[in-house]
């Protein structure tokens, strides 16, 4: 219809340039409709006795009459560029991914790909263009014809596939690329710096989807994000994210090993495809934990791969030592140590300043430590995880040992807490030194800002998310047990929070609350306020039966460990087949260590060690890499030694889960909104593969390639005709009804 | 009318009347100006603990958990604050275990404990404290009496847990001084006596009772006065080497009662 009215056809007219082709200037024709227009408004006002609607109903249609005619005079064309029929080239991707094999009614993907290319579209493209044909899954390789395909793939790499064709064909004349495929990228390449080189290469991409979008029968463990280290006991919070066409409740499992740790109903809600959801549980054992994730499987699920995932968490076996050095005695002190006394994973080290000249410390390993106060160097004090400081004055610290606070947190990584008193925070003089300046908050120069005055501890928004501060596993009972413990004995007042600050706690006096707990990341590791110094008052004032006094401190201690680095850091990552290992060296004062040989042997789940040397890193100093292929699935575990000639300077270890071949079970549904997102990018189209006919023209009016341009007049399009005997007729036929000449 | 006798009898009951009213009055104002909440912003404050005497006060006496009060803890907190980088209220303050406010002074002090009697509802009060974190140190009583009478209560206390000597080597003797010998830290009436004992109490006793985890809960300083070697710090016939040596016992105490 459009383009019986038209002449031609609606691609024509979204790819073309409007112009008129008239040598006449166009300003004559505006001043033409302007002087037609003066001369219809001077005879109809010779009429005035038909009365002001029917003039204006008269006056509109002269007018569009009018505009027609001029309109036609200046011979309105289209000027299309297209592409030139026999000298160029359009690249097909077929998708071979294992996906691909997904069963759905009675064919399978590929049967409903296979079907598209050997549809009539697909032979005027051929008949028009050179057809390069090409398949990939990884990555993309050239085939003669799809009769004949590869094994399935085990991954795929849609944009890096893409990327490599496109590459190609810049020695050639490409006209467009057309795409198959369900979307199924899995293998991490899609960002949006990719998607903007392959928009600047200038060739549109016509994306021809595949396979079902919604699968309503199933469900999907899309991802489980657990932290990678936690310590023995530590409530651990684990976010997973299901995919699902639906409402219903999903049952969630976790297993470390084949031992049963937690389960959760998650409600999946009508209106959303994916739901994300947080399970806690706890590790007691040390050493590195295989966790498994798994959601029971619907009724008709046929696909249950996708349900489970695996993730390994490490328990530390050593306890973390955390230094607190202590100004004067005081009562949260003594209640502190006493809460943590049970704890066999963190250690609390301290240093208390009990007379003008003496020191008291509790938890040395060793009568030498820490004999001449607090330490001097980096190397001594980098061995701690955490420090804490309480009602201490900064000017007790030297200027070296302050700068040695600051560069335990942003070099060292690990996190300080500065606790409330007398002689702490802003009282103590921190504001206007280095550590102030990575407190997570500004401290007020102007005191007193501690007070001895009672306030009730509020948990914030962000607080109430935070495994560190849950009292119970019942969102609830959590809410009950802060709400009904005892006023803090003091608070200190804070400044402004700092911008990547974040306040976990509050506490309320009167009708007025202010930050109690905040914390914020500062360079590699992370700095803490706890403005009380009075949480003493929960022990005192509780039975004794009452724990949350003892297990605020302990949730505490472990996060300000949970994240410290080791000196000797490992960490691996799956890449398709392999395994990419990084590992990172620092010397006592944590600065990174070069000119030594790191190597590392790599033993998987099923299969012999492999010994690798690992290569110094060429922009990052103390970092080192190598790539150690990995063909099976399963638990991976990594020894690492670095050596400084036959020196062994330090070893470390880890173990991870290697998923080769598994993302493919994620790509049930079809991506449709990644294919459009490649289309749209590039100036191409989203096509289902059963309604393919628009797809030669489409492509016809590809820049990209060796194109030609045509000039379509417009001025005899039927609709122009039809559009004048419209306005003629309609005119005639008021005039008639209403008897007037 | 009275008789000169009948005058004598009358001037003396009225007297006696007079001189137990002051003794009231004093131990009222006592009560009032040590009870409640501590009058000053400290970390740490010298909580007297207010007991019902097994046998009353005695005649024309304050409360004996008044004992001493209040040069005792004046004295010792002006040593306190010179020695220690505690941040102690210069006044002391009193709490019975019946108070609301007792777990928030988690040190507490309790003299002439040989005449204390506590309740079961007391007797509960102290051993939920002390399970929780407190620390009571006993102070002045003398000899095999005083010991059961206070044994009697504290056995209401902690029926099963031990009263044990406190080592030598136990933290809470080195803390901050290193108290290797043991000397006996007499009353003011001993030293005018010209002995450091009472009763039969001539050997001194340094005694404790722990928790679960190794940590004293109760200090008592049996066959000693360390209260009256504070009080009489500033009294010239008293030997100064006993009211330094008590100083030392008190600061290790509350040291230890804040550490561990």
């Amino acid at each position: 219809m459009f383009e019986w009215l038209f002449k031609y056809p609606r691609d024509e007219f979204t790819h073309g340039e409007f112009v008129f082709a008239s040598t006449w200037p166009q300003w004559v024709l505006a001043a033409a409709f302007v002087a037609g227009a003066a001369a219809i408004l001077f005879f109809l006002l010779r009429r005035r006795e038909m009365g002001a609607l029917r003039l204006a109903a008269i006056g509109a249609l002269q007018l569009a009459m009018l505009a027609l005619a001029l309109f036609i005079l200046w011979e309105p064309s289209l000027v299309v560029r297209s592409l030139k029929a026999g000298e160029n080239a359009i690249a097909v991707m077929l998708d071979t991914s294992e996906s691909m094999g997904f069963t759905e009614g009675e064919q399978t993907r590929m049967q409903q790909a296979q079907g598209a290319l050997g549809s009539d579209a697909f032979g005027r493209l051929g008949s028009d263009y050179v057809l390069r044909r090409f398949v990939f899954s990884r990555d993309a390789s050239a085939t003669e014809d799809y009769a004949t395909l590869p094994a399935p793939g085990t991954e795929t790499a849609l944009a890096g596939s893409l990327l490599q064709v496109l590459r190609q064909a810049r020695t050639s004349a490409v006209g467009a690329v057309v795409i198959v495929s369900d979307g199924g990228e899995n293998a991490g390449t899609l960002d949006q710096e990719q998607l903007a080189e392959i928009a600047s290469l200038g060739v549109p991409v016509h994306a021809i989807g595949v396979g079902r979008e919604r699968v309503p029968e199933d469900l999907e463990l899309q991802e489980v994000l657990a932290p990678e280290r936690t310590l023995p006991g530590t409530t651990l919070s684990a976010r997973v994210t299901i995919r699902h066409d639906g409402a219903g409740v999903a049952r969630l499992k976790v297993y470390d090993g084949d031992k049963f740790l937690a389960s959760r109903d998650i409600a999946l809600p009508e209106d959303g495809t994916v739901t994300t959801a947080f399970v806690d549980f706890g590790l007691q054992e040390p050493g590195f934990r295989d966790l498994n994730f798994s959601l029971d499987g619907k009724d008709g699920e046929a696909e249950l791969r996708n349900n489970a995932r695996a993730t390994v968490v490490e328990v530390p076996q050593a306890p973390s030592r955390i230094l607190y050095v202590e100004g004067e005695p005081r009562w949260e002190y003594k209640f502190m140590r006493r809460a943590l006394d049970d704890d066999t994973s963190v250690r609390l080290v301290s240093l208390l300043r009990v007379s003008p000249n003496g020191f008291y410390r509790q938890g040395i390993d060793d009568p030498q430590e820490l004999q001449k106060g607090f330490p001097t160097e980096a190397k001594d004090l980098f061995k701690y995880d955490a420090l804490v400081i309480g009602n201490v004055q900064a000017a007790w610290f030297t200027p070296a040992q302050q700068q040695m606070l600051a560069d335990f947190v942003s070099e060292r990584g690990g996190s300080l807490m500065m606790l409330a008193g007398s002689s702490g925070l802003g009282d103590g003089g921190w504001g206007n030194t280095l550590v102030g300046e990575l407190l997570p908050a500004q401290l007020p120069a102007e005191g007193p800002s501690f007070h001895r005055a009672r306030g009730a501890v509020v948990v914030t928004a962000r607080g109430g998310r935070s495994p560190m501060l849950r009292l119970s596993d019942d969102d609830a009972e959590n809410a009950r047990l802060w709400t009904s413990l005892p006023e803090l004995a003091d608070y200190q007042t804070l400044g402004q929070l700092k911008p990547a600050a974040n306040s976990l706690l509050n506490v309320r006096i009167g009708d007025r609350q202010q930050p109690l707990l905040v914390t914020q990341l500062y360079g590699r590791g992370r700095s803490w306020i706890l403005a009380t110094g009075g949480t003493w008052r929960w022990q005192m004032a509780l039975p004794v039966a009452d724990q949350r006094h003892e297990a605020f401190w302990r949730q505490l201690a472990r996060g300000l460990v949970a994240d410290t680095p080791a000196r000797f850091e490992l960490t691996a990552r799956s890449k398709g087949d392999t395994v990419q290992l990084r590992a990172e060296l620092r010397d006592e004062a944590y600065k990174p260590q070069q000119g030594v040989t790191v190597t590392a042997v790599a033993t998987p789940q099923a299969g012999e060690p492999l010994t690798v040397d690992l290569r110094p890193s060429a922009d990052q100093p103390g970092v080192f890499e190598a790539e150690v292929p990995a063909a099976d699935s399963g638990l991976f575990s990594v020894e690492a030694l670095a050596r400084r000639g036959d020196q062994t300077l330090a070893t470390t270890r880890m173990a991870m889960r290697h998923e080769s071949g598994r993302a493919e079970y994620f790509s049930v549904r079809q991506n449709r909104s990644l294919l459009e997102q490649l289309a749209q990018a590039t100036g191409g189209r989203y096509w289902t593969a059963d309604q393919l006919d628009g797809l030669p023209e489409a492509i016809r009016y590809s820049a990209a390639g060796v194109t030609q341009q045509e000039i379509r007049a417009l001025w005899n399009m039927p609709v122009v005709f039809l559009l004048l005997m419209l306005l003629k007729a309609g005119e005639w036929l008021l005039r008639r009804r209403w008897s007037v000449v | 009318m009275f008789t000169r006798r009948g005058m004598r009898v009358l001037g003396l009951l009225a007297g006696v009347a007079a001189a137990g009213l002051c003794a009231v009055a004093w131990s009222q104002q006592a009560q009032t100006f040590l009870y409640g909440t501590a009058p000053e912003a400290s970390e740490f404050h010298f909580t007297r603990l207010a007991y019902q005497s097994r046998n009353g006060a005695g005649f024309g006496r304050r409360g004996r958990w008044l004992t001493d009060w209040p040069e005792a803890e004046q004295h010792l907190l002006g040593g306190v604050d010179r020695l220690t980088r505690i941040d102690a209220g210069e006044q002391g303050v009193a709490v019975s275990l019946t108070d609301e406010e007792l777990f928030d002074y988690p040190w507490l002090y309790a003299v002439e404990v040989g005449y204390w009697y506590l309740d079961e509802n007391e007797a509960a009060r102290l051993r939920d404290y002390l399970l929780r974190g407190g620390f009571l140190m006993v102070d002045d009583f003398h000899g095999s009496r005083e010991w059961a009478s206070f044994m009697d209560s504290m056995q209401r206390v902690f029926p099963d847990r031990p009263v044990v000597e406190i080592e030598v080597t136990d933290p809470v003797m080195h803390v901050l001084y290193d108290l290797n010998e043991r000397v006996q830290v007499p009353g003011l009436g001993a030293v005018m006596s010209g002995v450091t004992y009472e009763r039969d109490g001539n050997v001194p006793h340094w005694r404790g009772i722990y928790d679960d985890r190794g940590r004293l809960m109760v200090a008592m300083n049996f066959n000693m006065d360390l209260g009256d070697a504070w009080e009489h710090a500033d009294t010239p016939w008293y030997p100064e080497q006993y009211t330094a040596l008590a100083y030392r016992f008190a600061i290790n105490y509350i040291l230890y009662s804040m550490t561990h």
